[in-house]
């Protein structure tokens, strides 16, 4: 695709391969923030996953201080770890047990994982069709600049 | 003297015809926006369906009603998140029927450009010779 593209922008005007490099950096500009979001989830979920590790380590009963605010705190005790309240999005919350808590925080850690690695995917294609048509527009004005000034 | 009168026609003609023009590509644009806020919107949704279907029967599940946590039977929210994936849905082909539709718009609207463009450019080559 990318091959067959880069053969076809040599005969491309200077004003279409300035369209394109437009286009597809944008596009990539695009996927760049898509990605940096599935950076930011991933490791929510992640520290999601190590705090519920943490809990069920703990007794019932331990002692703890429970954050009100960011600067206040007070004190409590762990009643029961065993079952955790997951927020499955658009305001719907299920009771899992700590274990199926862990199981869905790995699932959805996966889910993003193979989704980053396809979107890497067509950010590159999309970088080095950009690269290319910066390439060909380059040698382009070089070409055209002699011929002006003449 | 006609052809200069009928040249500030032409001029005239292209400026409400660029107007145009740019009020359709910011409907376009608002209807781009609009739909990447319900595929997002469609996505949450039917992951949270897929969360749901792997529950058990008994499983409790709550509902975020403002800042209190309801709870809701399983078969309910299930219905009621299907219920929303379908307005979604519906709602995407909408968007997708009018974007079609501007997006036709906008190409006849750069084709009648082009054209007045042209007419002015003929008018302004006959000018110079004359």
């Amino acid at each position: 695709m990318a091959s067959s593209k880069g053969g076809g922008m040599e005969k491309m005007s200077v004003e279409q391969l300035k369209a394109i490099k437009e286009q597809t950096d944008l596009e990539v500009n695009l996927l760049q923030d898509s990605l940096n979001n599935i950076r930011t989830a991933t490791s929510r979920l992640e520290s999601a996953s190590t705090a519920l590790h943490d809990l069920s380590l703990r007794p019932q009963g331990a002692k703890m201080l429970v954050p009100l605010t960011a600067s206040l705190y007070v004190p409590g005790t762990l009643d029961d770890a065993r079952k955790v309240l997951v927020d499955i999005g658009t305001g719907y919350f299920v009771e899992k047990t700590m274990d199926e808590g862990k199981d869905y925080c790995e699932r959805k850690i996966n889910l993003l994982k193979s989704n980053f690695d396809q979107l890497i995917e067509v950010a590159t294609k999309k970088k080095t069709i950009s690269d290319e048509a910066a390439v060909i527009l380059q040698a382009k004005l070089k070409q055209l600049a002699p011929a002006s000034s003449s | 003297m006609g052809s200069a009168a009928a040249l500030r026609e032409l001029q005239r003609e292209l400026e409400t015809k660029a107007n145009d023009l740019s009020k359709l590509q910011k409907d376009i644009g608002k209807n781009h926006q609009v739909r990447k806020k319900y595929t997002i919107q469609l996505g949450e949704n039917e992951l949270v369906l897929k969360e749901l279907g792997l529950l058990n029967e008994g499983a409790n599940v709550y509902k975020l009603i403002g800042p209190v946590l309801v709870k809701q039977d399983l078969a309910e929210a299930n219905a009621n998140v299907r219920k929303r994936i379908e307005y979604i849905s519906a709602e995407l082909k909408r968007l997708d029927a009018t974007l079609q539709d501007l997006e036709e718009k906008q190409n006849s609207k750069k084709e009648a450009i082009f054209k007045v463009q042209q007419r002015i450019q003929s008018l302004q080559a006959g000018k110079a010779k004359a």
